[in-house]
């Protein structure tokens, strides 16, 4: 290590990942969230970025690199926006691992770019001790500069650098502006050209500065003032019970004395660098007196809620229409040229099938995430969650959780790559876990047909209500009543924690950018085409190869002797009790691909040509094979069940791993054959 | 200023969680609920536990810093600035924090 604090190539470490490559110079940009940060990084990146989940958890990490003038990449990383590294949230951890070089796929960063709010600057400052004592190289970057002078603040950024001890610039990523400045500051670490922090902390912090290690050495928690809070609260309360009886309270003072000391020392830099807060934004007061106005903001609310359930549900359809043309027409087309056997059957019902089924969830992501980019960079996602919160906090979840929620009711796989803007990692789990019970769009032709063959068509409330319409509505509680039960079982048991600190912070109304929103949706599409897809496709591939070995005669089998019809006999007595034959199992069975194909299913199981979910042939035959307690149940089954593969692949990339969708399938497979059960026993 | 609160802090926060009630020389202290809008206050104390109380302390939200509730939310929840940052909290949260009045124009 030589005292630039800048690591040789020997100490490198080469990365599973292969996204720092051995030598090569990893930036990080750390801030607090809605510091621009990430406009920053995309201004710095351009295209060439990707998004990808830190291991084994919903944390995201955006990977990109910064090509050099001499033709050098420099790596940069994203790091989730923290107020600070004590490390309570999970946020706070990555990004605190990350940095000190503890993040198992990437090496620790040569340098920090410190990105803040220049127009919220002495809050946004409590990060500048957490980062010099890093002792890795850094640059402040003041954004939102030209924000700050028009409503007429001020700030001197020499004199800030001075005091700090590092190099400050002052930007406007969304316009490009300082970028230059931080492009230079890049091509120095390049060059191994730019100080630790560590010998100018121990000056810039003052009298409670850690004491740094002369060698430019990375500064453990060397120090009382620098022992950083996270450390007293996790000795707090990890070693409470034994601290406790040894030295009582004494332990939590510091953690408390240790942010009002930084705090009073943050003011004291900000005086020290002339800066002038500026005037609050008018635009905001005047927006937020009406969009948080206790009748019109609600009001607003679902007006807006409206629009984009709408969006989702009703524009998306033509394009998602489109795509199944598509698919069926250039399978058709390709089909014609090739030799009639299993191989074409695979290729087109299998494999081209099952990528027309990842395709075209796409028009309802990018709209959802078209729509979830406006709200976030407008500043109005914040405002909906404050007055949706205390509703979500009554059911365990809190405010920005009702828009994965509400897109549930379209469809659970949009909704699910949703909940990250959730940011409490508990809350996300929890949302994720529920969402599915949201009666998506795909249940619907499923409660059609079963509601259509065993419910009469009866009034119910004199002319208000029928029997059928009523069952609908009640299918839908039914989903409603376990998604708001489930959550709330979960934030007591597996993700117990307090939801009290719940609080948002209002950033300023701002003109979202059209580059922002394509990164973004960019960004989506590819994730879930790559990872989620992957998923799909395979269960899909897998499912057609079931109803199509074993042969008879080199051709198809019926589906009674195919090894789909084969397995839905052998469970037939499990499911017996539940009201079900072996033909319901092999619905069952064959709609893990997707709830509705159940329909088809079942018309290719009774010999029915072209059935559909209002065919009068299968509700005939439905009648006569169940009855109406069967098929009640199967209604509560669907309701209850994860029957899409898809839902399960995206629940897995955003959880980080297998374990949750695992759970989640289980206990929703439990509830359904619970529920089923007891439908059927009771009617 | 702020050292004479330290000290008063030290001295109480042997308790299970930072409950101070020091009137200060401004005035009485006051939960934050009973502050009326537009009108600037100081905070005096967080009654949670240390643990609880961190996510308000690394926004700088810490004893000595000025606030000023700007409106309530639909649902009630008080809307604060502190320190030019705008934040919505919970009213459990509120409940928390101890207050007291300052002088307008005193910094």
């Amino acid at each position: 290590m030589d005292e630039c604090g800048v690591a040789t190539a020997g100490t490198r470490v080469e990365s599973e990942s292969g996204d720092a490559r051995s030598g090569s110079v990893l930036v990080a940009l750390v801030g607090p969230p809605n510091s621009g940060k990430s406009t920053l990084f995309n201004q710095l990146t351009g295209l060439r970025q990707k998004v990808a989940n830190f291991p084994g958890v919903t944390v995201e990490k955006r990977l990109g690199h910064v090509r050099m003038s001499d033709g050098r990449e420099v790596g940069l990383v994203d790091l989730p926006g923290v107020h600070g590294f004590a490390a309570r949230s999970l946020d706070e951890k990555v990004a605190k691992d990350v940095l000190e070089g503890r993040a198992p796929d990437m090496p620790q960063p040569d340098a920090v770019l410190l990105v803040v709010d220049s127009t919220r600057l002495e809050p946004q400052l409590m990060l500048v001790e957490p980062v010099l004592e890093l002792g890795l190289p850094t640059l402040l970057v003041l954004n939102m500069s030209d924000e700050l002078e028009q409503r007429g603040g001020s700030v001197d950024a020499d004199a800030l650098a001075e005091r700090l001890g590092v190099e400050v610039v002052r930007a406007n990523a969304r316009a490009g502006e300082g970028l230059d400045r931080v492009r230079a500051f890049l091509e120095r670490v390049a060059a191994g050209q730019v100080a630790g922090t560590a010998e100018v902390a121990a000056v810039a912090a003052g009298a409670a500065g850690p004491e740094a290690d002369a060698t430019g050495a990375r500064p453990t928690a060397s120090s009382a003032a620098a022992m950083p809070a996270g450390d007293a609260a996790a000795a707090s309360s990890a070693g409470s019970a034994a601290a406790r009886t040894a030295r009582p309270r004494r332990i939590e003072l510091p953690v408390l004395e240790t942010y009002v000391d930084r705090r009073g020392r943050i003011r004291g830099i900000a005086r020290q660098a002339r800066y002038t807060p500026p005037a609050p934004s008018w635009l905001t007061e005047r927006l937020d007196a009406v969009f948080l106005h206790k009748v019109w903001g609600p009001l607003i609310f679902f007006v807006v809620v409206a629009l984009v359930f709408q969006a989702i549900f009703a524009w998306a359809e033509p394009f998602m229409d489109g795509i199944e043309t598509l698919v069926e027409v250039s399978g058709a087309w390709l089909g014609e040229r090739l030799p009639d056997n299993w191989i074409r059957s695979l290729l087109i019902d299998g494999v081209w099938a099952g990528v027309g089924s990842v395709v075209v969830f796409l028009p309802q992501i990018l709209i959802l995430f078209l729509f979830i980019g406006i709200l976030e960079d407008s500043g109005y996602m914040a405002r909906a969650a404050v007055i949706a919160d205390r509703m979500m906090y009554r059911v365990g979840l809190q405010g920005r959780a009702f828009l994965p929620l509400l897109s549930g009711y379209a469809c659970a796989v949009p909704a699910i790559m949703a909940a990250r803007t959730v940011e409490d990692e508990r809350d996300r789990l929890a949302t994720i876990f529920v969402v599915p019970f949201m009666t998506c769009s795909a249940r619907l032709p499923v409660y059609t047909m079963l509601i259509a063959a065993f419910i009469p068509d009866r009034p119910v409330l004199g002319p208000f209500l029928g029997a059928q319409a009523a069952t609908l509505l009640g299918l839908y509680l039914l989903g409603a009543l376990a998604a708001v039960g489930t959550a709330f079982l979960l934030k007591r048991t597996l993700l117990r924690g307090e939801s009290t600190t719940f609080m948002m912070e209002l950033p300023p109304y701002r003109l979202p950018t059209l580059r922002s929103l394509a990164i973004r949706l960019l960004d989506r599409a590819r994730i879930f085409l790559r990872r989620v897809g992957r998923v799909i496709l395979t269960v899909t591939v897998v499912l057609w190869a079931l109803t199509q070995f074993p042969r008879v005669d080199g051709a198809a089998p019926e589906v009674d002797d195919s090894a789909l019809g084969r397995i839905g006999q052998v469970i037939e007595p499990v499911i017996e009790p539940l009201g079900f034959d072996w033909r319901i199992g092999v619905g069952i069975i064959s709609s893990l691909a997707a709830r509705e194909v159940i329909v088809g299913t079942l018309g290719t199981i009774y010999g029915i040509e072209e059935a559909t979910e209002t065919s009068t042939e299968l509700r005939d035959r439905l009648r006569q094979d169940l009855d109406l307690g069967s098929g009640v149940a199967l209604m509560v089954f669907f309701a209850f069940a994860l029957q899409c593969i898809s839902t399960i692949a995206v629940s897995r990339r955003e959880t980080g791993g297998w374990k949750w969708p695992a759970l989640q399938w289980a206990y929703m497979l439990t509830l359904a054959v619970i529920g089923a059960f007891v439908a059927n026993r009771i009617l | 200023m702020i050292a004479v609160d330290n000290a008063a802090m030290t001295a109480a926060t042997l308790d299970e969680t930072d409950t101070v009630s020091t009137p200060g020389p401004d005035g009485q202290v006051l939960r934050l609920r009973e502050v009326p809008l537009r009108r600037t206050v100081e905070l005096v104390s967080i009654d949670l536990p240390t643990d609880t109380m961190v996510p308000l302390l690394e926004r700088g939200i810490v004893p000595g810093c000025r606030m000023c509730p700007l409106r309530r939310s639909p649902s009630g929840d008080p809307i604060l600035l502190v320190d030019g940052v705008v934040i919505a909290l919970r009213r459990e949260m509120a409940e928390c924090l101890c207050v007291r009045d300052v002088a307008p124009d005193a910094d």
